[in-house]
This record gives structure tokens, C-alpha cells and sequence, in this order.
């Protein structure tokens, strides 16, 4: 991703982070400073656990103390009930914590937003009495004196930080992987538009829930190894609002959807915290705590990204102003030059079949009873004045929105019922009305989100993407972030992620608003490169000059209603369509010239 | 966490960190000091009962120095290391580490109050060898088989057998009739939930009593309404009370007295001692806390009159309480022990706590029955100890031997 340094560094940084732990540990050389490195690898675990969900997809969870306390339990009463080894009891807890994840899943991801975030609070509350009521208000793990390394019970502390510096290393390896394949690139998409993510193809529910029970997983794992080195397991103590709190604070603190946020924030923060306890507890009490709060406001304040990002923009506005950048000014497009007619493939037999679609929101009735045929290789245009039904047209088409009545076949198949990623799978792309860009992604990187459903591993993806930026003349391009894109830029590189995966039809909504004149010549030659290349277009459109050149077939929608269709020179001279465009004066005016 | 910040808190944590800056030169002109720690909440939501036992503790230190210093070792000083437990077990436990690494010549220590930060601090301290005492009275605290481990509460499951029974004696000699029906309101937090526990578990069947009004709720509690309609229709001879947090503690006395049951007319007994807090007093008042009776661990006894005078002089309490009280005792017990091992060795110390048997002294003093622990760490023969507010003072009423006052059943 755009913000990632390459995975070769990365994993030097991991290796370079592990050998600085087990040096520092080394040197300590006091139980209690061991005992505070152990913590902080443990705060970072949940903490990278819990970025694993929130960071990457943007779901952020108010509640991750449910995993925690789950695998604290797990540990506790596996010891306690069965004489279980946290050796096993951590393992399970994570299988614990996955399951809670799937079962947490399952309704909470109906919710976005902040009333995901608050439904998320509810878990750990519920939780914390569940265990209550159990009567588990207090576990203490048994000392075992006779195998204590068989129960995890080591008199040398940095045997704790090594077993915590593993887990975090496991859980960095996790991360990082996330991050360079298609999982991460998929959370990455819905984080920034999840409604997009879902039309370029990725089943956004799948990756999801994975990414929460992967979380779920690890937090439980970061809660078992702490009841082992805490060694009283209590509902508030892992359960509680501060542990959920800890996890989303050092993230925020560090560097919210970055590999070494968290870990920065616990490394900052959690010695912070206790150093300020040591300091003033016992002469001010209560005073760490408002120092604490203000430290953090402070550095939210000058840093309101995360110290990573903050330190990363510095670093980088040097680096470019040492390289003298020439500014931001794009390179030369290629334009792809337009085909003539002529020179089109024949048009073949209907490819997409729209029979009586019907759609109401209340009373307004969007669509009423369509009927439409796209044959294979057609350029298809659909126009009508704003607020005609077009892209409700298309949202029924591929998925977002369900007819109430009405089949919809593609290549013989039916198409309703289906998820938008499923339409996506079969052939179907789209664009939006409204460009629906990554932006914190490059321009390549957008593509490759588009290009997931048609490859079989990430480098075919990579590849496709590639060639899609190719027709669409963005190449040049490639590596600039999206959200510096000019609109044009914009409307290719959507352009190029709906082609990615090669689909049979495309959905273009209004792909040449808001263009220049210039700007428009070069994308309707990427249509026409589209269309030469066999695949079949739909095209949206309200404002009717640049489409009578463009498309070999006009549907003209009106109130839900389909009002006139045929060739593009016979439509526009359409009563009908006339009346709807420009009011039934001037239909009557054209009426009364041509007599 | 609202305590956290009054204002006597920052004039003495100025004056302690003024005191800390000018201390070191006195300190090396001296003879070597002797340090004990005391863990405690001095920070969080307990932060008040942190402060009381310090209160003792700092009063103990001042007549022991003032005294002559530790005349085993030469007359050496007495010092308390005091470690902030905060809110919460992590906390606890990294304070007990923290002092530790920091003080290796420890000679003992005491705390953490709450039972769970207690269980964590003493998976330390016993790994450290370092002779532990403690207030806290779960269980489970000496369930674990520690050496170093002394509790001078008797434990939760202790108090519970006595509880009942003691408070059915108080009723018979006062009105002459043995409480038939009892109610029990609790919250669902630990103390509670193990004190209740053996209750209902055949408990109240031998006492002969019916449990006609049987209300668990959890914390915080935001009406008691319902659990007084069912006190009222239930019509116990007395009410088991058992309510960890103040706020509730409140509600259903307030609660009671709209529904006109106060007074006496359901006598209350209760369990712990933030029954008998200054708080309590300060926000429910003397009128509805008239009469009501709870077992506690600890409270001021016979003899311990001076005591008490001095310490509501020197720190301006209404009264003093088990924290303060144990504050101040606990630390006595070690430096007694260190008197008679002659020694600030810890595992001499511990010895010499193990071998203990004083019913005399300032430390005997503090606490009710002899200072004798069994080899769990239990302090043996230790008589439970009733109280009752009495014009808005909570008093010793029972054992007898002990009492400052004598015990009144209010409904009579």
C-alpha cells in the first residue's frame, strides 16, 4: 500500500524490533523493568490485533476487551477447572477468541460506522456480568511449585518477555502479510468506500468477518499469556472499559491502519503510564492520570494521524524537498485515438435482458416496469432528465438495490438476488455517477482492488491491473495517489478498475460529467477502445451532444418510465423524449418546424 | 475517581515531595532505617481507603521513631514505603514489583486492600519470600498455600458462618425472641456473592431462619424500588444487607425510609466495613443509619480509647475505622516481629510472625482476640466483631468483653 515500506524492509524492521527487545531485556536487569516490557509487548499485541479490524477496514470496536477477557478466562479457568497448561489454554483461547469474532460478526456487521463502534461497546459489558454472575469475580491461577515451566510459571521474568515478544512478532508477521496481499488491500477498498469495494468485486462480508475473528484470535491470545503473568484474572480487569479503551488509544496514539502504530503507542505510552504511577503515585495520587490524559491530548493534538504518520509526512517532505520535486504537475496522457464505427465488431445476440423491472421508495415509484436489451458488443446509451431512475437502473443491475418486480438475465442467467461483488464475478462492471476512488491508495493499487475477481493469485491481479491502466491510457499515471487525481484522471482510473477483471459488460454512470471539452475527447476514445475490444457498454448519460456520437442505441428513461428507444438520430427527434428534456412548449415548437 | 484531588490531598502531596527533597542529608547523618512497604489505593475509586490506612501508618511511624526508633536494631528508624495500587490489578502488581526492585532490603509490607489487587501483589511479594500481611479477607488469598502470606481478617467464609448467628444472639437478648424470616439484598460482586453463597447453601436452614426476601442486583444499582416492594410484602424479621458500593447503599436505605420501613421497623445488618464510613454518615445521615448493625473485620475496641482521641486530632476524621486502624496495627505486627527475630531480615521476619502469640502490646492492641496465625496464614481464635450506629457514631457493640456500647435491637 501506499504508505508501506517495501515488505523486504519491513520484515528487517520486525527482526531489528525483536533483536532491540531481547537486548533491552538483557540490560534491565530488574524484575520490575521486566515486568513493564512484558506489558507494554502485550498492550501492543491487542493493540495490533485490534488495528488488524479497525486500522485496515475502518470498523473501528469499542469492545475488543471481549477477546482479551475471553482468553484471559480461557487461561484462568482451564488452570483452575482442569488443570489446563496455558501452554494449551493459550492456543485454545485464541480459537476461543476466533469463534467470539465469527459470533460477534454475524449481527454486528449489519451496523456502520459509529453504531458499529457502539454496538461493539456492548460485548465486553455484557461479558463482563455474564462472568459475574458465573461467580468467577475473582480466579487466581494455582502456584504450581512442582512443574512450573510445564504451567507457564518461570522465576525468570524475561522468559514472559520473550513468550509476549513472540506472540507481538507473530502478530506484526500477520499484519504485514494482511497488508501485501489482496486481504488487506480488500479491507484497505471498504475502509475507503465500501459500497465501491463491493461493486469492483470484493465480498466485503467475507473479508470482514475474517478480519475479525483474525483480531478476535489475537487479542484472546494477548488476554491469555497476560492472566499468565498477572496471575488473578478478575471480570473488571479484562473485561473492563480501560482495556478496550488501551487497544483503540495506543493505535490512535501510534498511527491508526499502519504496521507500527500500535506498536509505537505501546512502546510510548504503557511506560509512560506506569512510569508516571511510580513517580507520583504515592506523593500526588491520582495525579498520573491527569498527566497521562494531557500527554495524550497533547500529541493527538500535534499529531492527529498517529506519530506514525506524522513522523513519516516530515520525513518525506524532506526527502522531496532534498529531490527537488517538480511539483505535482501530471505527465502527458496518451490519448487513445477513436475508432470510427465502421470499424466495430458486428453487434451479437442480447446479453443483458431486463423484463418489467419494477422499483418504488415509498410512493415515488423509480422504476416502472423496464424492458431493455443489450446485445453482445453494443455501445448502449440510457439518458433522461436528472431524477429519471437511471442510476437506480444500474443499482438494480448490479446489485445494490433488489426489483420488487421483474427478471434481469445476464448471458441466460438470472441476476437478482445476487451481491453486488457476485454480479461483479459474472462479468458485470460499474462505474459511479460519482467517482468512487480509493484516494489514500495510488492509481495502480485502485485497479488491483478491481482486478481481485477476475485473477487467481495477487500477481495476475497485479498484471491485469496493469494492462487495464494500459487501455485506459492512464499509465503514466500508475503511481500516483488517487486522491491527488485530476477528474478526468479519476473517471479513467474508475474506468480502468471496472475493465481490470475483463468483464463482458460495463456500467458507465455518467462517466463524461463535469468534463472539459478537451478532457472528453479522450475518455470517449477509451469507450470506444472498450467497445472495439468486444466488450459490451452501458452507458448513462443526461447531457445528449457527446452521446449521439458515442452510442449505437439510445433507451430514454422518464420517471421510471421507459419512453422512447432506437437508433440515436431517431430518438432525439422523439416527441416524447423532446417533451421530457425541454417541456411541452418546445415539443409543440419542434412539432409546429417540422410540419 | 472523585476523591482523587481534594484539597488535603495536594497540601500533603506538597508537603511530602518538600519533605522528600529535604530528607536524603538528614537521612545519611543517621543510623540505617528499617523499611517496610504498604501497598494501597491511593489513586481510583478506593483511593479513600488508601489514604486511611496510610494515616495510620504515618502515625505508627511517628510513635515508633519518636519512641526511640526500633530498640532491637539499635534504636534504628522506622520507614514506610508507600506504593500506589491504583484502579487496577495490573497496577497493583507492578507497584509490589516496583518496590521490590526498588527497596531490596524490605523487611515486610502490607496491603493491597481490594482482595484482588491483594491476590496479585502477593504472587510477588511470596515469591520474594517478603512477609506479606494483609486486611483483605478473601479466601482464597491464603487458599494457595503461601508461606509469607498473613491475613488478619477473619475470612470471608469465617465472617459469614459468625455473622448470623452473632446477630440472632443480639436480637434474642434484646427483645428475648429469636428471629424467625430474613431478607437478603446484594449486589453481585465478590464479597458479597461468597458471603451469601454458604447462606443459601443450607446455611439459613440450620440458623432456622426462612429466606422470605431473596434480591441480587447489579452494580451500579439506579432504583431499588422493586427490592423494597418485595421487603415490604415480604416482611423479613431483619434485613441482610450486603452492598459493596455507597451510592447503592443509599438508595435502598432512602428507599426504605420513604416506604416507611426505616427506623428499626426492619432492622438491618450488614457486612464489611464501608458500613461504617464517615461517607455513609456524610450522605445518608445519622437518622436513617440509627440503629442499623454490620460485622466487620476490625473496629476500634476497648483500649484503644487514647487511640482513637488521637487520631481524630491529628488527621480531623469524625471517627476511626478498620483502614485506619489496620494502617496503623498491621505494621506494628512487623515491627514487632522484627523486634523479637532482632533482626530486618525478611525471612526472620517471617519467622518470627509465624511463632507470634501476643495478646499484648501495640500491636495486640489494634486487633480484636490474639495475634496467632495457623499455617495458612490465618490468624486464629479471632472474634467477629458487631457494630452499630449510634447517633452517628458506629461502635463496638459486640463481643461484649470488647464493647464501647451497649448493642440495641431496633425494632424493640
Amino acid at each position: 500500500m501506499t504508505f508501506a515500506l517495501p515488505v523486504k524492509r519491513q520484515l528487517w524492521a520486525i527482526f531489528a524490533f525483536a533483536v532491540a527487545v531481547l537486548a533491552l531485556s538483557a540490560v534491565l536487569g530488574s524484575d520490575y523493568f521486566e515486568l513493564v516490557l512484558t506489558q507494554v509487548l502485550l498492550w501492543a499485541m491487542l493493540s495490533v490485533a485490534w488495528n488488524i479490524l479497525c486500522g485496515y477496514s475502518g470498523y473501528f470496536s469499542f469492545g475488543h476487551a471481549a477477546f482479551w477477557g475471553l482468553g484471559a478466562y480461557t487461561v484462568a479457568l482451564g488452570m483452575l477447572h482442569f488443570d489446563l497448561s496455558p501452554w494449551i489454554t493459550i492456543p485454545a483461547g485464541a480459537v476461543v477468541g476466533g469463534l467470539a469474532g465469527a459470533l460477534i460478526g454475524f449481527p454486528t456487521f449489519r451496523l456502520r460506522g459509529h453504531y458499529f463502534a457502539l454496538a461493539m461497546l456492548a460485548y465486553p459489558l455484557a461479558t463482563l456480568y455474564v462472568f459475574q454472575w458465573l461467580g468467577y469475580q475473582e480466579i487466581p491461577l494455582p502456584m504450581k511449585r512442582e512443574a512450573p515451566i510445564l504451567y507457564m510459571q518461570f522465576t525468570n521474568p524475561r522468559a514472559y518477555v520473550a513468550l509476549a515478544l513472540g506472540m507481538l512478532v507473530i502478530s506484526l508477521l500477520m499484519s504485514l502479510w494482511i497488508e501485501n496481499s489482496r486481504f488487506g488491500m480488500s479491507l484497505f477498498a471498504i475502509k475507503q468506500n465500501e459500497p465501491a469495494a463491493e461493486a469492483a468485486g470484493i465480498n466485503t462480508w467475507r473479508w470482514k468477518m475474517l478480519a475479525l475473528m483474525l483480531s478476535g484470535a489475537l487479542a484472546a491470545m494477548a488476554g491469555g499469556l497476560y492472566a499468565v503473568v498477572l496471575l488473578v484474572v478478575t471480570p473488571e480487569a479484562v473485561f473492563g472499559m480501560l482495556v478496550s479503551a488501551q487497544a483503540l488509544i495506543l493505535a490512535l496514539f501510534g498511527g491508526v491502519g499502519t504496521l507500527w502504530g500500535p506498536v509505537i503507542g505501546a512502546v510510548v505510552l504503557v511506560p509512560l503510564a506506569e512510569g508516571l504511577n511510580a513517580k507520583l503515585g504515592n506523593v500526588l495520587p491520582g495525579i498520573q492520570g491527569v498527566v497521562y490524559g494531557v500527554a495524550i491530548i497533547a500529541i493527538i493534538l500535534s499529531a492527529p494521524e498517529g506519530v506514525y504518520w506524522k513522523v513519516r509526512d516530515r520525513w518525506e517532505a524532506r526527502q522531496s524537498k532534498r529531490r527537488k520535486e517538480p511539483g505535482a504537475s501530471p505527465p502527458a496522457v496518451t490519448t487513445v485515438p477513436a475508432l470510427p464505427r465502421a470499424q466495430r465488431a458486428p453487434v451479437g445476440a442480447d446479453l443483458l435482458v431486463l423484463r418489467d423491472v419494477s422499483i418504488s421508495f415509498g410512493g415515488l415509484q423509480a422504476l416502472d416496469g423496464i424492458d431493455l436489451a443489450v446485445p453482445e458488443g453494443g455501445l448502449y446509451g440510457i439518458i433522461g432528465p436528472n431524477g429519471a431512475g437511471k442510476t437506480t437502473l444500474f443499482n438494480v443491475i448490479n446489485g445494490f438495490l433488489a426489483p420488487q418486480r421483474g427478471t434481469i438475465s445476464f448471458a441466460g442467467e438470472p441476476l437478482i438476488g445476487l451481491r453486488p461483488s457476485q454480479v461483479c464475478r459474472r462479468g458485470i462492471g460499474r462505474t459511479f455517477q460519482v467517482v468512487r476512488a480509493f484516494p489514500r491508495m495510488t492509481v495502480l493499487e485502485n485497479v488491483i482492488v478491481g482486478a481481485f475477481v477476475g485473477a487467481a493469485d495477487d500477481s495476475a491481479a497485479r498484471r491485469m491491473a496493469v494492462n487495464a491502466l494500459d487501455r485506459v491510457g492512464l499509465s503514466a499515471r500508475a503511481n500516483a495517489v488517487a486522491g491527488r487525481l485530476t477528474t478526468r484522471e479519476l473517471r479513467l482510473m474508475e474506468l480502468a478498475r471496472a475493465l481490470a477483471p475483463q468483464p463482458r459488460l460495463m456500467l458507465l454512470d455518467e462517466t463524461l460529467a463535469g468534463l472539459g471539452h478537451d478532457d472528453l475527447d479522450g475518455i470517449l476514445g477509451a469507450i470506444r477502445q472498450l467497445c472495439a475490444d468486444g466488450v459490451t457498454v452501458l452507458i448513462i448519460e443526461h447531457t445528449m451532444q457527446a452521446m449521439v456520437q458515442l452510442v449505437d442505441h439510445f433507451d430514454v428513461i422518464d420517471h421510471g418510465r421507459l419512453i422512447a428507444s432506437g437508433a440515436p438520430d431517431v430518438v432525439v427527434h422523439n416527441h416524447e423524449v423532446i417533451e421530457a428534456y425541454l417541456g411541452k412548449k418546445w415539443a409543440q415548437q419542434v412539432n409546429e418546424a417540422a410540419k | 475517581m472523585t476523591k482523587i484531588l481534594t484539597r488535603r490531598a495536594i497540601t500533603k502531596g506538597l508537603a511530602l515531595s518538600a519533605g522528600a527533597l529535604a530528607l536524603p542529608s538528614i537521612g545519611r547523618a543517621q543510623a540505617k532505617s528499617v523499611k517496610i512497604a504498604m501497598i494501597a489505593p491511593m489513586s481510583g475509586p478506593w483511593a479513600r481507603q488508601g489514604q486511611l490506612l496510610r494515616m495510620g501508618a504515618e502515625i505508627l511511624a511517628d510513635d515508633i521513631n519518636s519512641g526511640g526508633g526500633i530498640k532491637a536494631l539499635g534504636g534504628a528508624k522506622l520507614e514506610i514505603v508507600y506504593a500506589d495500587a491504583g484502579d487496577s490489578t495490573e497496577k497493583a502488581k507492578n507497584a509490589a514489583q516496583r518496590l521490590l526492585s526498588d527497596e531490596p532490603e524490605l523487611a515486610g509490607g502490607t496491603g493491597a486492600w481490594l482482595s484482588s489487587f491483594t491476590l496479585a501483589v502477593t504472587e510477588v511479594t511470596e515469591r520474594a519470600q517478603l512477609p506479606w500481611l494483609t486486611l483483605s479477607y478473601s479466601d482464597a488469598i491464603t487458599n494457595r498455600g503461601f508461606k509469607f502470606v498473613f491475613q488478619t481478617s477473619p475470612t470471608a467464609e469465617h465472617q459469614a458462618a459468625e455473622t448470623l448467628p452473632t446477630a440472632l444472639e443480639l436480637a434474642q437478648t434484646a427483645t428475648g425472641k429469636k428471629p424467625a424470616t430474613i431478607g437478603i439484598i446484594q449486589d453481585n460482586t465478590a464479597s458479597p456473592v461468597s458471603f451469601a453463597k454458604p447462606l443459601r447453601d443450607g446455611g439459613l436452614d440450620k440458623l432456622g431462619l426462612k429466606l422470605v426476601v431473596d434480591q441480587i442486583f447489579t452494580p451500579p444499582l439506579s432504583d431499588a424500588t422493586p427490592l423494597i416492594e418485595k421487603v415490604r410484602s415480604g416482611k423479613p424479621d431483619f434485613l441482610l444487607l450486603l452492598t459493596s458500593a455507597m451510592p447503592d447503599c443509599k438508595l435502598v436505605l432512602e428507599k426504605l425510609d420513604e416506604f416507611k420501613l426505616s427506623h428499626g421497623k426492619v432492622p438491618l445488618v450488614g457486612n464489611g466495613a464501608p458500613f461504617g464510613s464517615p461517607e455513609l454518615l456524610k450522605t445518608i445521615g445519622p437518622e436513617l443509619l440509627e440503629g442499623l448493625l454490620f460485622s466487620v473485620a476490625n473496629w476500634p475496641i476497648k483500649g484503644q480509647e487514647e487511640f482513637i482521641e488521637r487520631f481524630k486530632k491529628k488527621t480531623g476524621e469524625p471517627f476511626l475505622t478498620q483502614d485506619a486502624l489496620c494502617g496503623y496495627g498491621e505494621p506494628a505486627i512487623l515491627v514487632q516481629a522484627i523486634e523479637t527475630a532482632g533482626s530486618a531480615d525478611r525471612l526472620k521476619v517471617a519467622e518470627a510472625i509465624r511463632g507470634m502469640n501476643l495478646t499484648t502490646g501495640r500491636a495486640a492492641q489494634c486487633f480484636p482476640g490474639p495475634i496467632k496465625f495457623d499455617e495458612k496464614g490465618r490468624r486464629i481464635d479471632v472474634p467477629m466483631i458487631f457494630a452499630q450506629w449510634q447517633k452517628g457514631v458506629p461502635l463496638t457493640v459486640y463481643p461484649t468483653e470488647l464493647a464501647l456500647a451497649k448493642p440495641f435491637w431496633p425494632s424493640v
